[in-house]
């Protein structure tokens, strides 16, 4: 057993130190225009050790899985440690955490490991069919479907002993439309933690044909307009408002560096309508864990509620730093990172407007549809791209544009939010910071002022 | 073992299992990086990494297996899972055939370094700190927000049942350094640099850190401008984001083949202002995407792109390039030995201009210079939007001021047709293409 091989060497360790293994199982099966272009499964499995001495972090990783090569990580990240430790300002301390000795699994009603591949690959043909056949200007498209299958175990020298086994299943569709020499992609995606059930929830036909009829619309569109307007932005975009543009300024690394929300709890930063959560128990939730790579049992964190600022993300370090409880935070990409500050599944609570009446007292706006890659700066200024603005008029719909980037201030924007939708959704992201990882990110449409970037 | 003795191995298990044709490629990387953040030392890590990618090919069907575990055992049972993969996979009637043996070029210059090779923690750890003391020490007012220093040492062996057999050693180091300037309470915007380089002798972490010093103060008491059209002067990392990352993704022959390119079936029409020349060379001295071989196996070589803003044609891997009944172009990509080869830029050079940047900004009457942009860029249509960062106004050939919240926005496409200048310094950047600073004209820039 792994566990035991690890646990042998770290009882040789002196100071507080952590072994962390993790074994990523994968499967992708990816068709593009009707012809399997990936079909894929494979493992990457691998220990890593991460040792403090006198206040200062070391870390090595290794995919050998032998005692010569444990003991090795081990000795690296001491070496490393040492010779940093002259260079860093501020020893590390740790916020005191019960030792947890605990199993989890991902709830599953259909454990992917027990089923075959074969109708996993002809449910994603079958997806492609449907989705060129949408119409005759679709000219390609890759739709892909993917099980990532986590299995970690993390033992400190505090006597923590931990087992998850986190399984993800998400699938997303891309479609290109071409039209009088104009050309415009569409992108969809599903997914969440769980088993292949996730594919009875929501269906990869339903993004696909939705990525199929954006792309063949906006094909001949014209690209919306720049300037400042009233805008709703869609449920799927507003979680990534929620994540990029606030939830960084509430991480508590940041928060050290000076982010926006440094000074601000207790304080109004948003709209009354405002309540957003960054929350690692959501169940299903694309970053759902019962316990965080530092072996800290997860929680449900309110960083905004109605408008006031009320808590930041936290590690063992910042919660020692800040004087807080640690609230499960610290997360890893894989066996090859050490843990940092990253949100979970982070959401605007949901509102009970329904789209005609968010749209019924604008003049002239936009409904922003689609939400594509984002940035933030820590001082609260973020741009994401979208993907389709349809035209507002005298509170009514009209035709739909191409999108273009957005950016403000988040905090601006969220001042500005003065009705909330009741179209709630959760759906599944991808963060990077310095290492990628798997987040959840959730809201329902609202209505707000915007900078849009267009081209006319 | 050897890498390659692992790659034999694996084919030996693959033809034991029933493939018609079977590929092993092996990968072993030790990197050691040092992450700073909020103007200290966050974290150091020394990674070890191996692993095996097997593809297998029977009746047309495909097969793929990755592992992070080299022994005998788990190459025998990884063989074995890509071969019942292949089985419920479905005959994709454009399969030919894996590359063929290619006599390879000689190694490239300088891609591997001994002394880099060599580097323990500490030396990472003293060159971060290089970079960290010059930009300290440049200014009281600057601050670093973040960083990231990394020394990789790379070796890779690809094997095909066809008798394609190489392997190859290299060396990297990359860096980057983030700051920002604080002056009475005003925090400028975040000011990015970085460097990438073969050896340690080509790479300057003094560079990384006082450029991004600069640009930090630089951008200081901004003042907004009032939205007009006209022109922009991308230095090399926005103009690589904005410009080059359109052309790579509708040079890249499988986007052409599959029409998700503008450009496909445009070969020998004009493309672009005369002024531009794009040249994809794997075998550019020192480059950071220099080798022999391409991840198929396949000799790298020069590849002429666009010429004088003709498009010469498109970049193929083996599989693109039977399709056409041509020869692969030596562009076959992995991001890792878990991945199967898709098709990318070797190192994608863009002739250099006349004129220094300086030179090129006296020559502008009015607009503006941007050295970084956060923004999105849809690659097959162009477009692009997003707020410039560092940006400055320039008027009557002087910078101005620091700019306020700016968006630029336009269509890659027609932009690379209006290049008035293309600079003098050409700079590697992260999409592996050498770019110097571009001036466009016709750019929607737009503020609140």
């Amino acid at each position: 057993m792994i566990t035991d091989l690890l646990k042998g060497s770290l009882k040789k360790s002196r100071g507080y130190c952590e072994l962390r293994y993790h074994k990523r199982d994968t499967f992708t099966v990816s068709v593009k225009d009707g012809k399997i272009d990936i079909l894929n499964s494979g493992i990457i499995e691998g220990a890593c050790a991460r040792v403090l001495v006198n206040g200062s972090w070391g870390f090595s990783s290794t995919t050998m899985l032998e005692k010569g090569k444990i003991n090795k990580i081990l000795k690296d990240a001491d070496s490393l440690g040492k010779a940093s430790k002259p260079k860093k300002k501020r020893a590390v301390k740790l916020a005191s955490v019960k030792p947890r000795v605990d199993k989890y699994e991902t709830p599953m009603k259909i454990d992917p490991r027990k089923r075959g591949r074969e109708e996993l690959v002809s449910l994603v043909i079958d997806v492609d069919k449907d989705v060129r056949g949408f119409s005759k200007n679709i000219v390609s498209d890759t739709v892909t479907f993917n099980i990532v299958d986590d299995e970690l175990a993390f033992l400190s020298s505090e006597d923590a002993e931990i087992s998850q086994r986190i399984v993800r299943c998400f699938g997303n569709v891309m479609v290109i439309a071409r039209e009088k020499g104009n050309i415009a992609s569409a992108y969809e995606s599903i997914g969440a933690q769980s088993g292949l059930e996730v594919l009875e929830k929501t269906p990869l036909g339903n993004a696909g044909i939705t990525a199929a009829e954006r792309a063949s619309k906006l094909v001949s569109a014209e690209v919306a307009p720049a300037g400042l307007f009233h805008v709703i932005l869609e449920n799927r975009i507003v979680g990534l408002l929620a994540h990029e543009a606030v939830g960084h300024c509430s991480e508590a690394d940041l928060v050290y560096g000076g982010s926006f929300l440094a000074d601000k709890i207790g304080k109004g930063v948003a709209s009354e309508k405002v309540t957003l959560v960054d929350d690692g128990r959501y169940p299903s939730g694309f970053g759902m864990m019962k316990y965080d790579d530092e072996g800290v049992p997860t929680q449900k964190t309110v960083i905004i509620e109605k408008g006031i600022c009320r808590s930041f993300l936290h590690s063992r370090e910042t919660a020692q730093h800040f004087g807080v409880s640690p609230t499960g935070n610290a997360r890893a990409w894989n066996f090859e990172f050490d843990p940092i500050i990253r949100m979970r599944n982070t959401y605007i609570e949901t509102g009970d407007y329904s789209l005609e009446e968010l749209a019924e007292n604008i003049k002239e706006g936009f409904f922003l549809k689609g939400g594509l890659g984002g940035q933030a700066d820590f001082n609260g200024e973020f741009m994401f791209g979208t993907q389709e603005a349809i035209k507002i008029k005298n509170g009514k719909f009209a035709e739909s544009l191409r999108g273009v980037t957005i950016s403000g201030n988040a905090f601006e924007v969220l001042k500005n939010v003065d009705a909330i939708g009741k179209d709630y959704v959760m759906r599944v992201g991808m963060c990077g910071k310095e290492q990628i990882n798997y987040v959840g990110m959730g809201g329902a449409s609202l209505r707000t002022k915007m900078l849009m970037g267009g081209t006319k | 073992m050897s890498l390659t003795d692992f790659t034999r191995l694996a084919l030996k298990h693959c033809e034991k299992a029933g493939a018609d044709e079977a590929e092993a490629f092996v990968q072993s990387q030790q990197t050691i990086e040092v992450v700073l953040e909020r103007a200290e030392i966050q974290s150091e890590r020394i990674k070890t990494q191996r692993g095996i990618g097997i593809r297998i090919i029977k009746d047309k069907k495909l097969g793929f297996v990755f592992s992070s575990t080299l022994s005998r055992s788990t190459i025998e049972e990884a063989c074995r899972n890509a071969q019942s993969l292949a089985n419920v996979s479905i005959p994709n009637p454009d399969w030919v055939s894996l590359p063929t043996p290619a006599k390879l070029p000689k190694s490239p210059s300088g891609i591997y370094d001994e002394e880099t090779a060599n580097m323990g923690g500490n030396e990472v750890l003293k060159l971060a700190m290089r970079a960290y003391d010059e930009a300290k020490g440049y200014d009281k007012r600057v601050d670093i927000d973040d960083g990231k220093f990394s020394i990789f040492l790379n070796e890779v062996a690809i094997s095909n049942s066809h008798g394609v057999e190489a392997e190859e050693k290299t060396t990297l180091l990359q860096g980057y350094i983030i700051c920002v300037a604080k002056e009475y309470g005003e925090i400028s915007s975040m000011a990015f640099e970085y460097d990438v380089a073969r050896s340690l002798k080509e790479f300057s972490p003094e560079k990384i850190g006082r450029l991004s010093a600069e640009k930090a103060l630089a951008s200081l008491k901004p003042k907004a401008v009032k939205s007009f059209v006209g022109k922009v002067i991308l230095d090399s990392d926005p103009a690589a984001t904005v410009l080059i990352q359109p052309i790579i993704s509708s040079v890249n022959a499988d986007n052409a083949q599959r029409g998700r390119s503008l450009w496909a079936g445009k070969r020998g029409e004009e493309v672009a202002s005369k002024r531009l020349t794009i040249t994809d060379d794997g075998l550019f001295p020192k480059g950071i995407g220099s080798s022999s071989f391409d991840f198929e196996g396949v000799p790298h070589q020069k590849t002429p792109v666009i010429t004088g803003g003709k498009l010469e044609g498109f970049l193929h891997n083996s599989f693109t390039a039977n399709k056409e009944d041509k020869k692969s172009t030596g562009n076959a990509h992995r991001d890792g030995y878990n991945m199967l080869p898709s098709i990318f830029v070797s190192n994608l050079v863009v002739a250099a201009g006349k004129k220094k940047l300086e030179d090129i900004i006296s020559g502008v009457d009015k607009g503006i210079v941007v050295r970084r942009f956060s923004g999105n860029v849809r690659l097959e249509s162009g477009e692009f939007s997003g707020i410039a960062k560092q940006a400055s106004y320039v008027e009557k050939g002087e910078i101005k001021y620091p700019l306020k919240e700016t968006m630029i926005s336009g269509n890659a496409f027609q932009a690379i047709k209006n290049i008035i200048e293309i600079g003098s310094e050409t700079h590697p950047t992260f999409l592996k293409a050498y770019v110097p600073p571009i001036l466009i004209d016709k750019v929607n820039i737009v503020s609140k």
